[in-house]
C-alpha cells in the first residue's frame, strides 16, 4: 500500500505542476505537453507487449485508430451528423439522439481495441514471435482500408473533421498516470514475473507451468486497451481524424520512442516518448523551411539504427536486462547461433 | 463479363505479379531461413532498384541491357553495404534486435528517397521496345508482360541451379538448416549471409526495375507493401522453403488480382485487406505453408 | 610418439558457470583416446572448444604444434581437425551426397575430393545406394554413418566423435567400432567421447574420466578398468 501512496502523491504533484503549466505556458508548448501525454500512452502499452512479453507488435497505429474512430462516433455531436455524413447511434448505443460524454467513449474505444487484439492475437501469438510482427502489419493495412472503404460509418479517406475538442491536459495525464499504473502493477505482479519469464526463455517457462498462449493474449489485449484510449485522446486533440494518418510511419514513430527510451523499463517509453517529440517539434521549422520533406522520419530511423547497433537497451536500460543480455551471456561464442 | 477472355487476361495480370512476388520472397526466404529475420529493407531494395534504373536508363539514357546489369550490381552492393553496416554486427544477438534494426534501415532509405528525389511519385515509361501491344482473340499484351514473365523464370531457374548444384549453394541451403553444424563443416557462415544478402538484394533491385515498367509509376515508398507482402508469399508458401517461396509468390499474386477481379467493382479497395486477410487464414489453418515444414523451437 | 593435440589448463565457462575446469589432456598421433563421463561432466564442452565453437576462458589449445586457442572454427576444420557432433547433426533436408560434400567444404581439390567421395561410398555401400535420397528419411544407424563418412571428406588428422553410439541398437554400435578402428588404421587420430564405457575403453589407446568438468581419473585402459569406482560407475558393476 505504501508504494500506492507514493503514487498518488506523485500523482497530486503532477497535477500541480499541470496546473501551473497551465496557466504559464504558451499554447504552442502546451500543445506538444498533450502530444507528448498522448504518445507516452501509447508507448507504455506498446512496452507491455513488446517490452515486458518479448512479442513485437507493429500493429499499434492500427489499435489507436479503432479507438479513435470509435470515441470520435461516439461522442459527435448530434446536430451536425447530418452535415457530416455519420450515421446516428443505433438503439443499443442510446439511440439517434444520444452523443456520449468523453470517458465512457474512450472506455469503449480502448474496449473495442482489445477485442480486436484478440481476435488477431488468438491464431497469431501461438506461433514464433516473428509471425506477430508480420500480422500486426497487416491488421494495420487492414484496419486503414476498412477506415477507407467504409465510407458510410467513416466518411473514406477524407477522413472525420470537426470532432469536439474534450481532450485536454488534465484528461491525458489522467491516462497517462492510470496506464502507468495499471503496466507498473501488471509487471509486478505473478502475472508480470510470467511474461518476463516468456519473453526470456518460453520453453523454460512453460516447463515450469506457465502456458505461453494465456499471458501473450492478456498483455496484446491491455496493451491495445490503452492503445485504443490513446487513439482517442488523440483524436479528440487534433479534432481531425483520416486513415491514413494511422499507418506504418505512426507505428514506426511509437517503436522508436520506445527502443530509444528502452524496452522494458518503468521509465523508458516515456523518455523516448518526450525527446523524440520535443525533437520532431525542433527539427519542424527545419523541415518545413527548408522543404526537407522526411527529415524528421529520416532522423528517427537514424536514430534508431544507432541505438540498435550501439545501445540496444535504450537510454534508460540497465545492460544488463535489455536487449543485449543474451549477447553478453553468449560472448565466449565464437559465431552464436542466431535463433 | 466473366468470360474467358477476361479470366485469362486477369490470370496473366495475376501471374505477372506473382512473378514480382516470387522474385522478392526468394532474396526473403534465404535471409529468414539463415538468421530468422524479416528483412523489411528488402522492400527499400524495390525502390532503389526503381529509381536506379529511372536515372541510368531515361535520365543518363544508357543502354537497356548496361542499365539492367548496373541495377542489379546497385541492388547487390546494398545488400552487401547493409550487411556489412548493420546486421554483422546484431548476430549472435536476440532475432528481435535484427528486425527492428532493418524497420530502421528501410525508414531511412525510404525518406532518403523521400528527401532527395521526391516525395511525389514519378512517371516510369515503359521502354519503348517493351510497349508494343500486341492482341490476340483471348489476351492482349505488351511485350513487357513477356519480358517479366521470362526474365522471372529465368532468375528463378538460375537461382535453383545455383542453390542445387554449386558448392556456395548447399552451403546456403546446409546454413539455413543448422547454422552450428555448418560452421562446424568449415563453411564460412558470415560469407554465405553475405551471398545471400547480395543476391537477394540484387533480384529485389531488379524487381523494383519490373514493377516500375509494369505499372508506369515509381514512388518512395513503392517498396513497402510490396516488401511486407512479398514476406506474406514467404510465409503462404512455407518459411525457408525456396520452391515454398516461388508458389508462395504466384499463389498471393493470382489471388490478389483474381479477387478484385471477380469481386463487385466497389471491393477493389480492399485489394491489400485480402492479401493480409490470406496470411491471417494461412497463420491459422497452416501456420508451417503449402510446401513448408514444421519450425522446430530448439530447446 | 608425438602429440597431436594438446590442452593445458583449459577452462570453460557458460555465462560465470564453468562447464570445464583445468582440464589438461593429450593425444597423440594414431591414438584413440577416449574421453569419458556422466551426462554433464563437460565431455561435449571439451570437443566444441577443440573445434573452435566454444571459446576458453583460459588455458592453451596446442594443435600440430601450433597455439590455436584463437582460430575460428572453418580454419581448424581446414587444419584437419573435424567433429563429428552428438545427435549426428546431418542435414535433414539435403541429399546424402550434399551432405557429403559438404564435409569436404574447405577443400579445393576437386578431382581428390571426389575420389575421396567413392572412398566413403566404399566404406559404406548403403550411403551409395541412398546417394540422392534426403538424409532426414535415413535409419538412426545411417545416419551416423553418413555422419563419419562426412567428417572423413575433410581429410581430418584429427576427428572428433561426440557420442557415436548413443540411440544405435547394440549390432550396429559393434560395426560402428570395427569401423572407428579401421579409420584409425588409416592414420587418423581419434578422440572419442562416451557416456557408456565399456566399448570405448575397448578400442582405447588412453583413457580420460571427467566428472563436473575435471579430469577424475586418467590411464591406459588396463589401469582404468581395474579401478574399483570406475567399474562401478561406469561398467556396471
Amino acid at each position: 500500500m505504501k508504494r500506492e501512496l507514493w503514487f498518488l502523491i506523485g500523482g497530486l504533484i503532477l497535477f500541480g505542476a499541470l496546473f501551473v503549466a497551465e496557466r504559464t505556458l504558451n499554447r504552442y508548448i502546451l500543445h506538444i505537453l498533450v502530444l507528448m501525454g498522448i504518445y507516452s500512452i501509447a508507448t507504455v502499452s506498446l512496452n507491455l507487449t513488446n517490452g515486458y512479453t518479448g512479442l513485437f507488435s507493429l500493429g499499434h497505429a492500427a489499435f489507436m485508430a479503432i479507438g479513435a474512430y470509435t470515441s470520435t462516433l461516439l461522442t459527435f455531436p448530434v446536430p451536425l451528423r447530418e452535415a457530416y455524413e455519420l450515421p446516428r447511434l443505433p438503439w443499443f448505443l442510446g439511440g439517434p439522439d444520444a452523443a456520449w460524454p468523453f470517458f465512457p467513449a474512450l472506455l469503449v474505444g480502448g474496449a473495442l481495441a482489445s477485442c480486436a487484439a484478440l481476435l488477431v492475437g488468438a491464431p497469431v501469438l501461438r506461433l514464433r514471435g516473428h509471425y506477430l510482427s508480420v500480422a500486426s502489419l497487416g491488421f494495420m493495412v487492414i484496419v486503414v482500408t476498412f477506415a477507407k472503404t467504409l465510407k458510410s460509418v467513416t466518411r473514406g479517406p477524407m477522413g472525420i473533421s470537426a470532432i469536439p475538442l474534450y481532450t485536454n491536459l488534465y484528461w491525458t495525464f489522467l491516462w497517462l498516470l492510470i496506464t502507468v499504473y495499471v503496466v507498473w502493477r501488471i509487471v509486478n505482479s505473478r502475472f508480470g514475473r510470467a511474461m518476463m519469464a516468456i519473453r526470456d526463455d518460453e520453453t523454460a517457462a512453460q516447463v515450469l507451468g506457465i502456458y505461453p498462449m494465456k499471458y501473450k493474449l492478456f498483455s496484446f489485449a491491455v496493451g491495445a486497451f490503452f492503445a485504443g484510449v490513446a487513439g482517442g485522446l488523440y483524436a479528440h486533440f487534433t479534432k481531425a481524424i483520416r486513415p491514413f494518418e494511422f499507418s506504418f510511419a505512426m507505428t514506426f514513430q511509437i517503436v522508436v520512442m520506445l527502443i530509444v527510451g528502452g524496452m522494458g523499463t518503468m521509465s523508458g517509453p516515456i523518455v523516448g516518448a518526450t525527446l523524440l517529440l520535443a525533437l520532431r517539434y525542433a527539427l519542424k521549422p527545419l523541415e518545413e523551411h527548408l522543404k526537407l520533406y522526411g527529415f524528421i522520419e529520416l532522423v528517427y530511423a537514424l536514430l534508431l539504427i544507432v541505438v540498435m547497433l550501439w545501445k540496444p537497451e535504450g537510454l534508460m536500460g540497465r545492460k544488463k536486462i535489455a536487449l543485449r543480455r543474451r549477447k553478453e551471456e553468449r560472448a565466449w561464442v565464437e559465431f552464436s547461433t542466431p535463433r | 463479363m466473366f468470360s474467358l477472355s477476361y479470366f485469362l487476361q486477369q490470370s496473366m495480370n495475376g501471374v505477372i505479379l506473382g512473378c514480382i512476388y516470387a522474385l522478392l520472397a526468394l532474396g526473403m526466404t534465404v535471409v529468414y531461413g539463415i538468421l530468422r529475420l524479416i528483412n523489411f529493407a528488402h522492400g527499400a531494395l524495390i525502390t532503389l532498384g526503381a529509381f536506379c534504373m529511372y536515372f541510368v536508363f531515361f535520365r543518363l539514357g544508357l543502354p537497356f541491357i548496361a542499365s539492367m546489369f548496373l541495377v542489379l550490381g546497385f541492388g547487390g552492393l546494398m545488400g552487401l553495404v547493409l550487411d556489412f553496416v548493420a546486421y554483422r554486427k546484431l548476430r549472435g544477438g536476440p532475432e528481435v534486435a535484427l528486425l527492428i534494426t532493418s524497420l530502421g534501415f528501410y525508414t531511412f532509405i525510404e525518406n532518403l528517397t523521400k528527401l532527395l528525389v521526391s516525395p511525389q511519385p514519378y512517371a516510369f515509361k515503359t521502354p519503348a521496345f517493351l510497349a508494343t501491344l500486341y492482341r490476340t482473340p483471348f489476351l492482349t499484351f505488351r511485350t513487357i508482360d513477356v519480358f517479366i514473365i521470362l526474365s522471372s523464370l529465368a532468375i528463378m531457374f538460375s537461382f535453383h541451379l545455383f542453390v542445387r548444384r554449386t558448392k556456395m549453394g548447399i552451403a546456403m541451403r546446409a546454413t539455413s538448416e543448422n547454422l552450428e553444424i555448418a560452421n562446424l563443416m568449415g563453411i564460412e557462415v558470415n560469407r554465405v549471409i553475405s551471398v545471400a544478402f547480395v543476391l537477394g538484394s540484387a533480384i529485389a533491385a531488379f524487381t523494383g526495375f519490373l514493377w516500375g515498367a509494369k505499372y508506369g509509376q515509381i514512388s518512395y515508398d513503392m517498396g513497402f507493401l510490396t516488401g511486407v507482402k512479398a514476406f506474406v508469399a514467404v510465409v503462404v508458401g512455407g518459411v525457408g522453403s525456396i520452391p515454398g517461396a516461388m508458389l508462395g509468390g504466384f499463389v498471393l499474386g493470382l489471388a490478389e488480382i483474381l479477387s478484385i477481379a471477380f469481386l463487385p467493382t466497389r471491393f477493389a479497395e480492399y485489394r491489400d485487406g485480402i492479401v493480409f486477410a490470406i496470411l491471417i487464414l494461412v497463420l491459422l489453418v497452416r501456420p508451417s505453408g503449402i510446401m513448408g515444414m514444421r519450425e522446430e523451437v530448439r530447446v | 610418439m608425438i602429440s597431436l593435440l594438446r590442452l593445458e589448463q583449459v577452462t570453460v565457462k557458460y555465462g560465470v558457470i564453468p562447464a570445464v575446469q583445468e582440464l589438461s589432456l593429450e593425444v597423440c598421433e594414431g591414438q584413440i583416446v577416449a574421453l569419458l563421463g556422466a551426462n554433464g561432466a563437460g565431455k561435449t564442452t571439451t570437443l566444441k572448444t577443440v573445434v573452435g565453437v566454444l571459446r576458453p576462458a583460459h588455458g592453451r589449445i596446442l594443435y600440430d604444434g601450433r597455439d590455436i586457442t584463437t582460430l575460428p572454427a572453418p580454419q581448424r576444420v581446414r587444419m584437419g581437425i573435424c567433429l563429428v557432433p552428438e545427435g549426428r547433426g546431418i542435414f535433414n533436408r539435403l541429399t546424402v551426397r550434399e551432405n557429403l560434400l559438404l564435409g569436404a567444404y574447405h577443400r579445393r581439390d576437386q578431382g581428390e575430393v571426389l575420389r575421396d567421395l567413392e572412398e566413403v561410398y566404399r566404406l559404406f555401400p548403403r550411403l551409395k545406394e541412398r546417394e540422392n535420397q534426403i538424409a532426414g528419411t535415413l535409419s538412426g544407424g545411417e545416419q551416423q554413418m553418413l555422419a563419419i563418412g562426412r567428417g572423413l571428406m575433410s581429410r581430418p588428422k584429427l576427428m572428433l566423435l561426440d557420442e557415436p553410439s548413443l540411440g544405435l541398437a547394440p549390432l550396429i554400435v559393434r560395426e560402428l567400432y570395427a569401423l572407428i578402428q579401421s579409420i584409425r588404421e588409416k592414420g587418423v587420430t581419434i578422440l572419442l567421447v562416451e557416456q557408456s564405457a565399456p566399448m570405448a575403453i575397448g578400442v582405447a589407446d588412453y583413457v580420460y574420466v571427467l566428472e563436473t568438468g575435471i579430469v577424475k581419473i586418467s590411464g591406459t585402459p588396463k589401469e582404468v578398468e581395474s579401478l574399483e569406482e570406475v567399474k562401478k560407475v561406469y561398467l556396471g558393476g
